[in-house]
């Protein structure tokens, strides 16, 4: 890793990491009575680590100059491996925290193993950490090939990488010993959302130089998706952030907003994020992926152009559907219902482009689960939208707001929409990374698939369920017209959906646990001499795949 | 080259897909939410509304660190059933110095927006020391350990001059004093007691909230908090006599006062 | 100056609306303009070009 930079390049990396430690170091100092302390701990372990590893390979020799005629992968393989391993942390912690809504005293006494602590770090670790990661690695790997450029330096690609999974790290790690701003998917406090700024913009950077080294004249429209989520991201995330830290000696900030601006900018970004880091970039990779996986052209590339403004101007006025009959003014919801159900054109517009780009390859569909993945991806996606638009409507949203049915939802697209994708992405490309013939076994993959498919469904199904009878009960009335149930019958009558829920639950994580172990003994495979294409070469590969049969075909 | 050279030329430069997305993008945000920041124009003001003492600030701190707001809202919406369960529909100025506001997306748990003063400080405590001592089949966790966690007091101070910072109006002698009167909440009928009273109003509820004199625990600030929830200002104790009778369950209330002010 | 809430309301409701409307039909003449055609079914092609190494 270190050996692919060039001498200008360690150095470099060596005055970032010191000035890091310094950061850290002053952290632990001014914030020695408070949780800030522990977060300079924590960066000055990273420093330091990253500090070895650079020391460690600093006088290896310089790298080989015909590496400029390949494209630079390592980064796209470390964040695909950092990806796969968030993704057990966060099912794992989802899973528990679910286990926890049946019994309520999983916490084994312990005030971090709390549902209120653990819940965010299941979201974030889930979000950013699997989600964020397998952005960036997929991105790099398609802005490279979309471009047919080599990123342009060895460092700043990794610089985003491990940047990134600092901010991670901060996040996560402060959730647990109580550091959190409270806004949902925003909660990282301030010194580590001024971190992930100076990463992001980097990353921005980094994208805007690869492109202008580009031969194509066009830009092709992942790259669209991909650019949008990082630009709209950096917008939402200063914005929603702004805050007032106590002292520069405390963790804690107030937010500069108050009261309905508060929950307005807070969903303004929470809907938003939802957009562009959940769907946009993962339509970047589904806009690349499925047609190469399929061997198909994508059935019609302008409808993605139209989809691609549709969705980076309707989503931004959406929001407010989080916030029905509460006391945001009325028409602010009106509006945000109104951009919701137009939504549908967009959203449904890609899905659809999706499924018609597997006309003529529904057999390869059949026989590779990786495209199956991606096929199903996109019909949650479809399902999701339109679920999402339907309960943006305001009397459906009075019945919905509040329980479990927005968390089947939330469900659908995460688990059905931007895991499955994620996961059909990454099969794809660890043969292509790893230069292997395919994957170590089709048939786990396989495994996998189903797996998270029932999962999937086990866990949107109950929710849907206890959410719409929770929201109904909450709302009966007896023959004397006062209120039937109190809350706690509600509460009862949601065990058995909890139960579900984190069966369902469990069978992802054992799904991904899976995808692990493939992952892994695909990458401690032998290399077989060409990648992507059929060759005669594959008894060399300790799989016994039969000869000719590329990446295209692993789904026996 | 069409007219759409210029399109053309934009593309060919990934800053200038760049900059039309940020164009794109922000214009629907700066739509939505400028309207919002001169809101105070219409939304209902109660001069008589008081801030959080340092005490209940502390408790909301703990709300926050613990993550009540996951499973708990506080937004009562204009909605019957919910004006029946849990009190008044909720209003933009009650939750004008939450910085951030907690009105929550989630009910795992009951809405929290009134739920000072319909519990006694002992019920807090049993509660959250042990949430099934007091609710059978509750599924909330525990906080016992709340009960022995010290308070950290001595720089409430700072934490008040950063909210005035964010426009809560505290003064001065407020944050010179937000140690002592953080301390002074849980020692009734003492002099301090009584500045804080002068202070923040004779309505403060001054008790050992968790009954242990000795000491400002975490448990004595989050039930101080606890108990001011929904009584920060009486303005959305007017509204309620207009609750809809006869309409259906799930039906809305007074929906000209929650809408536009106009 | 003060900036009213009744303004910034009305100019929401009023200026976003056009502005929706050019802009749904910028993007619709743009992408269905005859001579963008041939250009987008190349792009569409592009990703599947064999060689696996950069121009640069």
């Amino acid at each position: 890793m270190i050996g692919q930079l060039t001498k200008g390049e360690r150095q470099l990396a060596l005055v970032i990491l010191i000035f890091l430690g310094l950061v850290g170091l002053a952290m632990a100092a001014g914030g020695r009575h408070d949780p800030l302390g522990a977060h300079g701990a924590l960066v000055i372990v990273c420093a330091l680590a990253g500090l070895m590893a650079v020391i460690a390979a600093y006088f290896d020799p310089e790298p080989d100059p015909e590496r400029l005629d390949r494209y630079y992968d390592d980064p796209s393989k470390i964040g695909i491996v950092i990806a796969m391993i968030w993704v057990v942390v966060g099912l794992f912690v989802g899973d528990w925290v679910a286990w926890l809504l049946v019994n309520p005293d999983l916490t084994f006494d312990a005030g971090w193993a709390s549902f209120g602590r653990l819940r965010p770090v299941h979201t974030t670790s889930v979000i950013f950490g699997f989600g964020g990661n397998a952005l960036i690695a997929t991105s790099f790997y398609v802005m490279q090939r979309t471009s047919r450029a080599r990123l342009p330096d060895q460092l700043s690609p990794l610089f985003v990488l491990f940047g990134y999974n600092v901010f991670c790290l901060l996040a996560v790690s402060g959730y647990l010993i109580g550091v959190t701003q409270s806004k949902e998917y925003a909660e990282p406090e301030w010194y580590a959302d001024i971190w992930l700024v100076i990463v992001w913009v980097t990353y921005l950077v980094l994208y805007l130089r690869t492109l202008a080294r580009r031969k194509e004249p066009h830009i092709y429209v992942a790259n669209w998706y991909y650019l949008a989520f990082i630009v709209v991201v950096a917008m939402l995330h200063i914005v929603n952030n702004l805050a007032v830290p106590v002292s520069l000696g405390h963790a804690k900030s107030y937010s500069l907003f108050a009261g309905v601006q508060d929950a307005m900018t807070e969903w303004w970004y929470g809907h938003n994020a939802v957009a562009f880091f959940l769907t946009a970039g993962f339509l970047g990779m589904m806009y690349y992926y499925l047609p190469v996986r399929a061997g198909r052209p994508i059935f019609s590339y302008r409808l993605s152009i139209i989809s691609f403004w549709g969705i980076t101007f309707f989503y931004m006025w959406a929001g407010s559907h989080h916030l029905h009959y509460t006391a945001l003014p009325q028409w602010v919801q009106t509006l945000g219902m109104t951009f919701s159900l137009m939504l549908l054109v967009p959203s449904w517009a890609s899905a659809t482009n999706a499924l018609l780009t597997l006309n003529g390859a529904w057999h390869k569909v059949r026989d590779d689960a990786t495209l199956r993945f991606m096929m199903v991806a996109a019909v949650f996606y479809g399902l999701t939208t339109f679920e999402g638009s339907f309960m943006a409507i305001r009397p459906v949203n009075s019945l919905s707001h509040y329980t479990d049915w927005t968390i089947g939802h939330v469900h659908a697209g995460a688990l059905g929409w931007v895991a499955m994708i994620t996961f059909g992405s990454i099969y794809a490309s660890v043969p292509w990374l790893w230069k292997r013939e395919s994957m170590y076994s089709p048939r786990l993959v396989e495994a996998h698939f189903w797996l998270a498919l029932t999962g999937t469904i086990v866990y949107v199904m109950a929710m849907w369920n206890s959410g719409i009878v929770q929201g109904l009960m909450w709302r009966t009335y007896d023959d004397s017209g006062t209120l039937a149930y109190s809350f706690l019958d509600t509460v009862i009558a949601m065990h058995p959906y909890y139960i579900a829920r984190a069966v369902g639950g469990l069978l992802f994580l054992i799904g991904a646990l899976i995808g692990c172990y493939n992952i892994w003994m695909t990458i401690r495979g032998v290399p077989s001499a060409a990648p992507r294409v059929a060759t005669d070469t594959a008894a060399e590969s300790p799989v016994a795949v039969p000869a000719g049969a590329a990446a295209f075909r692993s789904g026996e | 080259m069409n007219i759409f050279g210029f399109h053309y030329r934009l593309e060919r430069k990934g800053i200038g897909l760049v900059l039309a997305i940020i164009a794109v993008a922000s214009i629907g945000g700066i739509v939505e939410i400028a309207p919002l920041f001169t809101i105070h124009q219409t939304v209902e003001t109660d001069p008589n509304m008081r801030v959080y003492t340092p005490l209940e600030l502390a408790g909301r701190n703990i709300y926050i660190r613990e993550g009540c707001y996951a499973c708990h809202s506080q937004m009562i919406r204009t909605l019957r059933d919910e004006v029946e369960r849990y009190g008044p529909y909720s209003l933009a100025v009650e939750s004008k110095y939450d910085h951030p506001m907690l009105w929550g997306s989630k009910r795992t748990g009951p809405d929290l927006a009134r739920i000072g003063g319909k519990y006694s400080d002992e019920w807090h405590v049993r509660h959250l020391y042990n949430p099934r001592d007091v609710v059978a089949q509750s599924i909330m966790p525990a906080y016992d350990w709340l009960m022995t966690a010290q308070l950290r007091i001595e720089d409430l101070g700072e934490h008040l001059e950063a909210q005035r910072d964010v426009g809560v109006p505290y003064t001065d002698e407020m944050i010179a004093h937000a140690t002592a009167d953080a301390a002074a909440q849980i020692a009734p009928d003492t002099p301090a007691a009584e500045d804080l009273k002068k202070r923040y109003g004779a309505a403060t509820i001054i008790h050992s909230f968790a009954d242990k004199p000795a000491q400002v625990t975490e448990m004595d600030a989050l039930v101080a908090y606890l108990q001011i929830l929904g009584r920060l200002t009486d303005a959305a104790g007017k509204p309620v006599a207009q609750t809809g009778e006869t309409q259906a369950s799930g039906t809305q209330v007074g929906e000209a006062q929650a809408g536009e002010a106009q | 100056m003060t900036i009213y809430h009744d303004t910034l309301v009305w100019l929401a409701k009023s200026a976003g609306l056009f502005y929706l409307m050019g802009l749904s039909l910028i993007v619709l003449i743009y992408t269905y303009w005859p001579s963008n055609k041939k250009r987008f079914n190349e792009a569409a092609e592009t990703i599947f070009q064999d060689e696996d190494k950069p121009c640069r």
